[in-house]
């Protein structure tokens, strides 16, 4: 039997707001301001967030809690880092030596061990079952803090493969609010204007189109035509910013730096958004479920995340943005220290790390540990939903006191019954 | 006036007129037809908020005009309507639209974007919906012949869809029985019981297990067959039910059993047959028989189903035709009927499916009334101080789904008989225009389309799109030629609006198109520009 119930998959009140969304849709879709309570948010526009997702599960044994020359070590040495006392997999050299600039979490533990449930479930905080599908953290980001001063698309996702809109990562705060994605770095259909198309020509035909809505919206109810306003004005910001997308005018030596690899480009291509002033950017790496062959194939991976991770972390901070850019990189879950008989490892939600930099994080930190064999948390363990209200009280979101509005039912934005991890924020 | 004087009555009053004439009188509670009465109930529950204006001539006409053909109105339907002065005019349009035959194939579009929910596309299925509106088929009927489809009759395969569809396997996920049952209660009784497939519903108490798994206990016996010599569709083959279905709640250890049942009604009984005795007709897969059981729950579960004593199938069948007409429905979500989640207007819906039900289900009838209310024909323009969605005070804006839309923007580019002849192929052809404004305006499957809402990808593609751009081109007889030949802003203007909009510009607007075109460059850029701006409109975007 294929279950409908999955906790996080109630469809019901998604569709009730998205039923009633012509009512409540416009709020959202101009700025994104929907609750007054989100008021203090407005203060501090703009804070940013870049989300790197490695898709399939990292091993946190080859990367950031190594437990070499143990039961379950593999092949890799440890390799000291800047923090004295606090080693890494050797697969992570230059990581290694920005350790002073992030925060480890060491002692996660979550709930679920399949792709199909954790991937979603992990990047929606797992919060207490509602009945309600929740956001992803890039659309939740999104509905509470909205576009930057920019004006770009809040929630941008740049991916392997497929690209355009993708409107499930909302869940119940309704397709507006979920991922425009580019696609192989790709910009999406009709980004362009085509070349019979002057700029003048343009600029006078949407005034006109403009002029036109304004007379037809002004005895009417105010939603659809500001929602229509806002996705139209979105298309022309995109447009200004097109030299984003093309990757063949970046200088060759930073392409070098952050690797000619997948990640190291779509990194980049992060960076350039999130300077331009994208709000949520995920850069998304796919291929880390290594249940097979597992310690070649780390080998590459992980090398690549060190190259381009440290690459931008070191252009965020030098060019100040750092400061105001919350940085997180993480999985669904860890791999299993007992190594399979295809010299693989599995899922393992029991004992895993998250690493975080950026604004509101205590750089250099290491948080909670796992016990000598990596196999569990020693001492306390965190789950997302603890993640969750770390990273909003980051952003400056307090979690007690912002909620969601769910068509007039609030819900809260982090798991009710959890709270900031100590010692992460600084 | 004396008797006679300036009218001429040349023939005495026939008798039949002296009785319909006497009707009302002999009984009063049966003249007031069910228009009145919504309309009735709609101001009583209005009580002191004011209601919206009546519709201008020019909104019911381009809201008819979608409704029931599918597309906007052309320019001279337009001015024809306009000029009309006659009292009945309204009533007289509703009448000729209800008999062309572009209704069936209108309400074919929407049932299907309703029941399918942007699945996919299959031409038996669309003949039969077609086919269905046209004979003006009970829609007891029709939802049988969903439910528990008869393959072998050509006439009703089509029908197959709503189950195999539903079928495919897609992604990687394994053939979505659960997702077929859950959809069964959505659209044929306005209930959604997929929290309740592991255990009670958690915050619906109306809804048990019990309810799903014994619609389960039909629906997850299917499995998907290709076309044969005798189905010509996909279809499915029901294997054979010998025991009830068991199935205990996640939160307990007991374990309980079901036989097949309507949600919310008794579990049937399955009989018991000698072995080799179970079928009817026996299944032969070489020989391409599809077999028939001599009991088939599916047959069971939509007798029982789609009848008057089930309340929930005739007030879900009214309820979701409101919301076609209304934009909103009288319950919402539409899948959420149970008693804490009571409709707007409870008389309302109890009145709409009692009717309904005494008109044997005739949803042209039922359709027309709509059409008729007071309700239906009000402006979208906000009555003084504003209203609350759910009272209906005003007409709420609804979506132009994307093929109407598509038909309407060629229809009025003056492009579409150009486009309807060209090669498939061809980046201009129909079928690429389809594609393109399914891509643009379609929700993703799976995705109810029930409210307005403008996306970023709707708003690239009409900003950039070239074949979107190739239509407000000027080309020999099209729009923008025909525009560009009236020379005179003020004259432009009015056709620009009558074609787009079905309505005359105010002053302002024509100044304000007079001003635009004095201002550019060229007119031949000028003229296609106004009807981008007129087509990119939210007032052209939406059905108000």
């Amino acid at each position: 039997m294929n279950p409908l119930c999955k906790p996080n998959e109630h469809a019901l009140s998604r569709r009730q707001w998205l039923g009633g969304m012509g009512g409540a849709a416009a709020a959202g879709a101009l700025g994104g301001l929907v609750s007054p309570a989100v008021g203090e948010v407005l203060k501090q526009k703009e804070k940013q967030v870049l989300f790197i997702w490695l898709d399939g599960g990292m091993s946190q044994l080859e990367s950031w809690d190594p437990k070499p020359n143990t039961q379950f070590g593999g092949p890799f040495r440890s390799i000291p880092t800047k923090l004295p006392g606090i080693h890494v997999s050797e697969l992570m050299p230059r990581m290694a030596k920005k350790m002073d600039k992030i925060c480890l979490v060491r002692a996660m533990r979550t709930q679920d061990n399949s792709h199909s449930a954790g991937v979603p479930r992990i990047q929606r905080g797992d919060p207490k079952n509602r009945g309600v599908i929740y956001p992803y953290f890039g659309s939740a980001v999104a509905q509470l803090m909205g576009p930057t001063a920019s004006g770009l698309p809040p929630y941008v996702w740049v991916k392997p493969g497929s690209g355009g809109f993708k409107p499930t990562d909302a869940g119940f705060l309704g397709p507006k609010y979920g991922a425009l994605a580019f696609g192989d770095g790709q910009p999406p259909p009709n980004f362009l204007r085509p070349a019979t198309l002057s700029p003048e020509q343009d600029t006078a035909r949407n005034e006109l189109r403009r002029a036109f809505n304004f007379n037809y919206a002004q005895p009417r109810r105010k939603a659809n035509n500001e929602a229509n306003t806002y996705v139209f004005d979105t298309a022309e910001i995109l447009l200004k910013r097109r030299e984003i997308f093309d990757t063949s005018k970046y200088p060759q030596k930073e392409k070098d730096r952050y690797g000619n690899h997948l990640l190291g480009q779509h990194m980049l291509i992060g960076r350039k958004l999130l300077e331009a002033g994208c709000r949520f950017v995920k850069v998304n790496s796919y291929g880390w479920d290594t249940h097979g062959d597992h310690f070649n194939g780390t080998v590459s991976l992980v090398n690549r995340f060190d190259q381009a991770f440290a690459a931008v972390l070191e252009d965020l901070e030098a060019t100040g943005q750092l400061d105001h850019t919350l940085v997180i990189a993480m999985s669904e879950f860890g791999r299993t220290p007992r190594i399979n008989g295809h010299a693989g490892r599995d899922h393992w939600p029991e004992a895993w790390t998250i690493a975080l930099a950026g604004c509101g994080i205590n750089a250099g930190a290491v948080i909670g540990a796992t016990n000598a064999q990596g196999t569990f948390v020693k001492g306390d363990e965190y789950d997302i939903g603890h993640m969750f209200h770390t990273w909003f009280r980051a952003l400056g979101i307090n979690p007690d006191a912002v909620e969601f509005d769910n068509g007039g039912q609030p819900l809260p934005i982090a798991h009710d019954e959890m709270g900031v991890i100590p010692g992460v924020l600084a | 006036m004396k008797p006679g004087a300036g009218v001429s009555v040349e023939r005495p009053m026939r008798p039949i007129i002296f009785i319909c004439a006497l009707l009302p009188v002999l009984a009063g509670w049966a003249a007031e037809s069910l228009s009145q009465r919504i309309d009735k109930l709609i101001a009583a529950k209005a009580g002191r908020q004011p209601l919206a204006e009546p519709a201008s001539d020019s909104e019911f006409l381009r809201r008819v005009y979608l409704d029931f053909t599918g597309q906007i109105p052309t320019a001279d339907g337009a001015r024809k309507f306009l000029a009309n002065p006659s009292a009945d005019k309204r009533a007289k349009l509703i009448d000729q639209l209800f008999a062309d035959a572009r209704w069936a194939e209108t309400m074919a579009d929407r049932f299907h974007v309703l029941l399918m929910e942007r699945r996919g596309e299959e031409e038996e299925w669309r003949k039969w919906l077609v086919a269905s509106f046209k004979a003006n088929k009970p829609w007891d009927a029709m939802a049988r012949e969903m439910l528990a489809p008869e393959g072998t009759d050509a006439a009703k395969a089509g029908a197959w869809f709503f189950i195999t569809k539903r079928l495919e396997k897609y992604g990687q996920n394994p053939t979505d029985h659960p997702g077929l049952t859950r959809d069964v209660g959505r659209m044929f009784m306005g209930v959604d019981l997929q929290c309740a497939q592991c255990h009670r519903h958690l915050t619906v108490k109306d809804y048990k297990q019990r309810d799903f798994q014994g619609l389960y206990a039909a629906y997850s016996n299917l499995r998907l067959q290709n076309p044969n010599d005798t189905i010509k569709v996909k279809w499915a083959m029901e294997s054979l039910l010998k025991k009830e279905m068991e199935f205990g709640s996640v939160f307990s250890e007991t374990k309980k059993t079901t036989g097949p049942r309507v949600p919310f009604g008794v579990p049937i009984t399955i009989p018991e047959f000698k072995k080799g005795e179970e079928w009817a007709v026996k299944p032969d897969k070489k020989k391409g028989v599809s077999g028939r059981l001599k009991f088939s729950p599916l047959r069971e579960i939509a007798t029982r189903m789609a009848t008057p004593e089930n309340p929930y199938f005739a007030r879900n069948i009214a309820n979701r035709a409101w919301f076609l007409m209304m934009g909103r429905g009288l319950i919402e979500p539409l899948d959420l009927t149970h008693t804490k989640n009571p409709p707007s207007h409870p008389e309302l819906l109890d009145l709409l499916a009692k009717e309904l039900v005494a008109h044997k289900f005739d949803l042209k009838w039922l359709f027309r009334e709509l059409a008729r209310t007071q309700t239906y024909q009000r402006s979208s323009v906000l009555p003084k101080g504003g209203a609350p969605e759910h009272l209906f005070a005003f007409a709420k804006e609804r979506p132009i789904a994307a093929e109407p839309l598509l038909r309407s923007v060629l229809l009025a580019t003056g492009e579409r008989d150009r486009v309807t002849k060209l090669d498939e192929e061809d980046a201009h052809s129909l079928k690429s225009f389809g594609d393109l404004f399914q891509g643009a305006f379609a929700n993703a499957p799976r995705e109810p389309e029930l409210a307005v809402t403008p996306t970023l990808k709707a708003a690239l593609f009409l900003r950039n799109n070239e074949a979107l751009l190739w239509l407000v081109q000027r080309r020999e007889g099209n729009l923008v030629d025909r525009l560009i030949k009236l020379k005179e802003p003020a004259k432009i203007a009015n056709e620009a609006f009558l074609t787009l909009l079905a309505r005359n510009p105010s002053d302002a607007e024509r100044a304000m198109v007079k001003s635009f075109l004095q201002k550019q460059p060229t007119l031949q850029n000028a003229v296609g520009d106004l009807v981008w701006a007129l087509l990119s409109s939210t007032e052209f975007f939406v059905n108000h």
